[in-house]
């Protein structure tokens, strides 16, 4: 009788429920935590990539996904149609990766031009089937007055940047030449400017922009 | 100086870095920047530039985009190379688009461009590989589910453990509560009188109680002092009815400590009470010298 209550705490926290029955042969993408941009650097990125590893891909993923989706879908201009690119790039990227030679170039510019040209050659293809050519431009230079959207990260000086330094002629040249897919030519003509103005604007606009790096 | 000056202006160097160029166009342009450092210092700064470009445009992605595309690279990266698919057939301006994928050739060198993406025991190493990759990821989330269900596992049987304690805890203390509750309701019934027994002059110190109840013959004890009995002794109520003393029942050792009121046997009719220690298990009648006694 005289045995006292024992102290009942309930202290032990159980783990979070684990999934019972099989275990996965592999964790599910969403496992893998995303890692930050500095804990890969370009050189370990490259040498686990010609390693094949595949769990580079991930963090390759989390360093450039979203400046090349930014990309993409500026070319695209839809999103559903910017995600299937961008995973048609990582796949490309993977297989030939054998064949970048980092002496030759950043992985980032590597990485843009295949992920930039698979964009372009899809609304190519698709302006193919429309029939004209006229179309895609006249979208771009719609594109190009409209107000950026508001996934743009507001936060991202960057843009904010290049609005401040590049005069809208430039500006326009460049969406042309970077998002349009169109050769310095063919700018000069939809413009109907002379194919020199055309030259010297783009080539002030690209000093405007390296000079924006330092 | 000039002369890399007049090749700068002539904005081949931007057309490269858009990938406008034709093969044989990209690996002039790669000549003339080995040869020339102001070139290729040019064309290192267009690539730059694009470069911040291409980042002044990052997005935030949409959400659960990382795993669809991420999920399906995966599964498509482990499938073995296809072989490439043939360019697309397009007019020059865009035919080397698929050619940045591939090696640049170096500057002097003869444009070779590979039909097929790899040969087929790369493929097959690159799924062993791929395999292997997945294996070890299993095996280390196979330890990690592991320890983790080890841990669960222990933290569960601590848990009954403490459950069990707390089950029969309150098993006991019900019973207690019981016990109390129904003692609670002999004190406050009216029908029950109280006989006080006072010890003997043999043991003056002794001390106890008898609730009585004539309606419903209950009889309950309630010892305040008595000697613990010696071995093989046991205390014992009676009823004096007419004089004649009546078996009550023994006092069990609970009782005769007076750690609780005892419900003794029922007693039809009684004018006093008296308590004697006889052998254990009790006697017909009393054996021994009464120890106390108290009358109605």
């Amino acid at each position: 009788m005289r045995d006292e209550a024992p102290c009942l705490t309930f202290t032990h926290h159980l783990t979070p429920p684990i999934a019972a029955g099989p275990y996965p042969l592999s964790f599910p993408v969403s496992e893998i935590p995303p890692i930050s941009l500095p804990t890969a650097s370009e050189e370990d990125l490259v040498r686990r990539l010609q390693a094949r590893d595949e769990s580079a891909l991930t963090l390759f993923y989390d360093r450039y996904a979203p400046a090349l989706f930014g990309v993409i879908s500026r070319i695209v201009k839809a999103d559903e149609v910017a995600e299937d690119v961008l995973q048609e790039a990582l796949v490309k990227i993977w297989n030939s990766f054998p064949a970048y030679d980092p002496g030759k170039g950043r992985l980032f510019t590597w990485v843009l031009n295949i992920s930039r040209n698979l964009a372009i050659d899809k609304i190519r293809s698709r302006q193919h089937r429309v029939g004209t050519r006229t179309q895609g431009l006249d979208d771009s230079l719609a594109a190009q007055r409209m107000p950026a959207p508001d996934s743009f990260r507001p936060e991202h000086i960057g843009l904010q940047e290049i609005v401040k330094t590049l005069v809208p002629e430039q500006r326009q040249i460049i969406d042309l030449l970077y998002f349009g897919g169109y050769t310095q030519s063919e700018v000069a003509e939809e413009l109907k400017l002379p194919l020199g103005t055309v030259k010297t604007r783009a080539r002030t606009a690209i000093k405007l922009l390296s000079k924006l790096i330092r | 100086m000039e002369d890399s000056q007049t090749y700068i202006e002539s904005g081949i160097l931007e057309q490269y870095a858009l990938g406008l160029l034709a093969p044989n166009e990209r690996a002039a342009v790669e000549a003339e920047a080995a040869r020339q450092p102001a070139v290729a210092q040019e064309l290192a700064s267009i690539q730059l530039a694009f470069e911040y470009y291409a980042d002044a445009h990052a997005r935030e992605l949409p959400t659960g985009m990382r795993d669809r595309v991420l999920s399906k690279v995966l599964a498509q990266v482990a499938l073995p190379t296809p072989v490439a698919a043939a360019p697309v057939a397009s007019a020059g301006l865009r035919a080397d688009v698929d050619a940045l994928a591939r090696p640049q050739p170096a500057p002097g060198e003869a444009v070779v461009r590979p039909l097929a993406a790899a040969p087929a025991p790369a493929g097959r190493s690159r799924m062993a590989l791929a395999a292997s990759v997945a294996l070890l990821l299993s095996l280390a989330g196979n330890g990690v589910l592991y320890s983790r269900w080890q841990n669960a596992d222990h933290e569960l049987v601590a848990m009954q453990g403490n459950q069990n304690r707390l089950a029969a805890n309150t098993m006991v203390v019900e019973k207690k509560l019981g016990e109390i509750r129904q003692q609670n309701e002999v004190l406050r019934d009216a029908e029950f009188r109280f006989v006080a027994l006072a010890g003997t002059p043999d043991a003056p110190a002794d001390k106890a109680r008898v609730l009585f109840n004539a309606k419903t013959r209950r009889v309950y004890v309630d010892v305040q002092h008595l000697p613990a009995p010696p071995a093989g002794r046991q205390y014992q109520l009676w009823a004096l009815n007419n004089g004649k003393p009546v078996d009550a029942g023994v006092l069990t050792a609970d009782a005769a400590a007076g750690e609780r009121l005892e419900r003794m046997k029922d007693i039809a009719s009684a004018q006093a009470f008296a308590v004697t220690l006889e052998p254990v298990g009790g006697s017909a009648s009393p054996t021994m010298p009464i120890q106390a006694m108290g009358t109605i």
